[in-house]
């Protein structure tokens, strides 16, 4: 069985892009908005990994990966985190949030690939 | 879906942004300060830059880069976006926009476009140098502990070539979403594992096991051709909390010799050398060096334990690895201990030991005042004998203080270099006299005045090149830079064979301004010194480079500040010189002490000309300002009456002391001559900054103050008050006209 991987961030070309090489590794891919709709779509259900951006409207990455952690199916979903700023006060929060791996954006596709297949392989 | 679609997602998505950030700056112009307006223009920037990475856009990532670092510390409110700024930054967004539509066509930006964003990144790249770029994160100290069983190299054989991982997770790692196994198998995914032992060590009794921890170690034989950095990026995830230890195979040994031959020289440190060879990672010697630390307590060189001696206990890399890199350290270090019999010394120090010489000068002065009233000959002698002493240790204190000037001067190639492109003009800067001596104080203090006038020379002295060609002058501008001593100072040109400084525009807007009335007539000197009035410039378009609003005016008074003086040379149609000069130390002269009335005063030795006794009858019978010496005029400042001192005057005679500075002479007309010595100068307080004349003060050996008179400052005012009664005389009575002329031009 497929292994599936949520991304959530608001630029759609990078949900795109993100979502589109996963896929062609062979993983599941479900794309949300941001951390309220990812949420919605995720409803309960276990995912193998997230990805998530910091910065996002309605609901952000932070308080996203605090809720995904809160639910039992996901205590132990491990989670990349995306920033565009390396801060460390920022990367702390998302420690405590449970949030361990982090990738600095721009990041080339393969990059990406190469980081979620550290954690997951499809 | 494919890529195009994407694209084309990314390329609606970022005009939509730059749209954004183009209202954003718009609003910036109006209230600079908007912090929303800021985060707006930051973020639309930094999500473009995000994206465009994806698509392999890297023009546009690196350019964009440029623009989020400087809006990036605009943000935190280090940087204020000014009128330029934002107008840059708009400028910046046209560009963007250019590049977009250039990635939509599926083509690469051409020449002139890469020129122009080259061009948008060097100006944004100075408001960067402006704050310090090179902000240094932080470094991570792993906390890791290592717990490493004796797991040493495999034993001989086909096994030689296989690495070897030592991996100790934290207890927390499956909390944090990461699974051992998931490691492993990334691992299989560019290599061969050999052979894996699971460690169970750490496993407690059932009852106090807690399932959601990690309790695991494994040791993997791992067979690949990857590089360390490359297997170390596998546990990128987990190195926090994990100690990861990774040994190069047996094999690899031979390769990390031969590069730590080849390694640069400038590399003596053992660690850097073992990451240089690739037999470390950065991050393993990092956390070496904090073990380091924390067992060696903190500055004990002694007492901690040999970092290569670490590496090879901690299974990091092989002995024969540290033995050759320490042999290279060796040799390196050898070469090195040539370069280092310089002594870096801090200022404070020198200072402090200049003030003790100076108190002891005055001490000793003080004896010798003792002896001498005393009538001692033999103390007179010994303290004569200590004042030369004394003497040639201020010297060479002194002299500690004094640097060569050109690395002060180097700076300015870039300047030029800078200028020049921006200007569009070609244009050679000489340097000469770089290893002139002069004092530290000052050549901090003379950086800002000679990049004012260097970039002055640059942007008005040298002209564009059509016009250079139709004077008949090579298109190349040069611009000099030449320092050299001169009488007990030091001179500073800044030159330009450019056009020369043009005498009607200032002229004319000296008139307009009210400095200077129609139809005075003014000698070339004093035409030039215009031009430092405040707020003068006769330049009409405000360039972004010199029209930054610091005048000339600026640059003068700093050179004041530093006793300096500053003059001006210009040949119309062949350039422009400008000649500071200034004091070779500010803290110990020698000079020369005469008095007035009961005043002492002071003057550097190296201006004094000479000393000559005032004729009788001369400048008595009227209260005249000049002076016959041996046929010369000389201008005569009547020191009593200057200064408005009261009381008599004292001596038998009365006494002229000739000063010279830049050229000019003048008679300073005392009562006594006192002789030399040697003065520590203390500058006026605050309330006597506006005091032109003087400019500081000194201690006698009696205790007494003399006043430390401003020669260059005196003699301005002697020949302005020369020219003053010249003039007067020239409208009272036609017949002296021509004397009246003679003396000016002696001026």
């Amino acid at each position: 069985m497929a292994k599936t991987v949520l991304i959530a961030d608001d630029s759609a070309s990078i949900r795109q892009v993100v979502g589109m090489t996963l896929k062609n590794a062979g993983y599941e891919v479900i794309e949300a908005e941001d951390g309220k709709d990812a949420l919605s779509k995720l409803d309960g259900q276990k995912v193998h990994l997230v990805i998530s951006d910091v910065n996002m409207p309605n609901m952000d990455g932070i308080s996203f990966v605090k809720e995904l952690k809160a639910q039992p199916a996901n205590k132990f979903t491990p989670v990349i985190m995306l920033t565009t700023e390396a801060g460390e006060d920022k990367k702390q929060a998302g420690q405590m949030a449970g949030a361990k791996a982090w990738m600095v954006k721009p990041f080339q596709p393969a990059q990406m690939l190469d980081a979620v297949s550290k954690l997951v392989l499809p | 879906m494919n890529m195009a679609d994407a694209l084309h997602t990314f390329l609606a998505e970022s005009r939509a942004l730059l749209q954004e950030m183009e209202e954003a700056l718009l609003k910036l112009e109006n209230d600079p300060a908007d912090p929303d307006a800021v985060h707006a223009v930051f973020r639309a920037a930094h999500t473009i830059k995000g994206s465009a990475g994806l698509f392999g856009l890297d023009h546009i990532v690196d350019f964009t880069h440029e623009a989020e670092s400087v809006l990036d510390r605009a943000r935190g409110g280090e940087m204020a976006l000014d009128d330029e700024l934002t107008g840059l930054l708009l400028e910046c967004s046209d560009h963007l926009g250019r590049l977009l539509d250039i990635a939509a066509d599926g083509a690469e930006p051409d020449e002139d476009d890469a020129a122009h964003g080259a061009a948008l990144t060097r100006r944004l790249a100075v408001y960067l140098e402006r704050f310090g770029e090179g902000e240094q994160l932080p470094v991570e100290t792993g906390a890791a502990e290592p717990r490493i069983d004796s797991a040493g190299p495999g034993p001989d054989g086909v096994e030689n070539c296989a690495w070897h991982i030592s991996l100790r997770f934290g207890r927390d790692v499956l909390r944090n979403g990461m699974d051992p196994m998931s490691f492993i198998r990334y691992l299989a995914t560019f290599g061969e594992i050999v052979h894996v032992v699971t460690l169970p060590d750490a496993m407690p009794p059932a009852a106090e096991m807690d399932p959601e921890c990690c309790y695991l170690g494994f040791e993997i034989r791992f067979r690949t051709d990857a590089d360390k950095a490359r297997i170390e990026s596998a546990f990128d995830f987990v190195r926090e909390d994990s100690a990861i230890r990774i040994l190069p195979p047996g094999c690899r040994i031979g390769d990390y010799l031969e590069l730590i031959e080849s390694l640069p020289e400038d590399t003596t440190r053992l660690g850097e050398i073992l990451v240089g060879c690739g037999a470390i990672t950065p991050r393993e010697l990092d956390e070496m060096l904090a073990i380091q630390e924390a067992q060696g307590g903190e500055k004990d060189e002694e007492g901690r334990p040999p970092l290569g001696e670490m590496f090879v206990q901690e299974n990091v890399v092989q002995p024969e690895v540290v033995d050759a890199a320490l042999a290279r350290q060796k040799e390196v270090r050898g070469r090195q201990a040539q370069d280092s019999k310089f002594l870096r010394v801090h200022a404070d120090k020198l200072d402090n030991l200049i003030n003790l010489v100076g108190e002891l000068v005055i001490a000793n002065s003080g004896l010798g005042m003792l002896a001498a009233r005393n009538k001692d000959g033999a103390t007179m002698e010994a303290v004569s004998g200590v004042a030369r002493l004394v003497e040639d240790i201020r010297d060479s204190t002194m002299r500690l203080r004094l640097v060569e000037i050109g690395e002060t001067f180097n700076r300015f190639r870039r300047v030029v270099r800078d200028v020049s492109k921006e200007t569009g003009k070609e244009i050679e800067l000489v340097i000469q006299g770089g290893d002139t001596e002069l004092d530290k104080t000052m050549v901090d203090r003379i950086g800002d005045p000679l990049t004012h006038l260097v970039r002055n020379a640059v942007d008005h002295g040298i002209e564009a090149a059509e016009v250079r060609a139709g004077r008949g002058k090579p298109a190349k501008g040069t611009v000099w830079l030449n320092a050299y001593h001169e009488s007990g100072g030091i001179v500073i040109e800044v030159a330009d064979d450019g056009g020369g400084l043009d005498q009607d525009a200032i002229l004319a807007k000296a008139q307009a301004r009210g400095v200077v009335a129609e139809g005075d007539e003014l000698t070339d000197a004093q035409v030039w010194n215009l031009i430092f009035e405040p707020g003068f410039s006769t330049v009409d378009r405000v360039s972004n480079l010199s029209g930054r609003g610091v005048g000339m005016d600026v640059v003068k008074r700093a050179i004041e500040a530093l006793r300096g003086t500053v003059g001006i040379e210009s040949h119309a149609g062949r350039g422009t010189t400008f000649r500071i000069r200034l004091p070779l130390s500010m803290a110990i002269i020698d000079g020369f002490l005469m008095s007035v009335a009961a005043a002492h005063y002071v003057v550097p030795l190296e201006l004094v000309l000479e000393c000559v006794e005032l004729p009788a009858g001369e400048g008595d019978a009227d209260n005249r300002n000049y002076l016959n010496l041996r046929g010369e005029v000389l201008p005569l400042l009547r020191l009593k009456e200057h200064f408005a001192l009261e009381g008599e005057r004292t001596g038998r005679r009365r006494n002229v002391v000739v000063v010279q500075w830049a050229g000019r002479k003048a008679g300073l007309l005392v009562d006594e001559l006192k002789g030399q010595l040697q003065a520590v100068i203390k500058p006026l307080g605050r309330v006597f900054s506006g005091l032109r004349g003087i400019s500081g003060s000194t201690i006698l050996g009696s205790g007494e103050v003399a006043l430390v008179l401003d020669v260059p400052v005196l003699l301005e005012q002697a020949v302005q008050k020369e020219d003053y009664v010249a003039a007067q005389r020239i409208k009272s009575s036609r017949e002296n006209v021509r004397v009246a002329r003679t003396e000016t031009a002696d001026q």
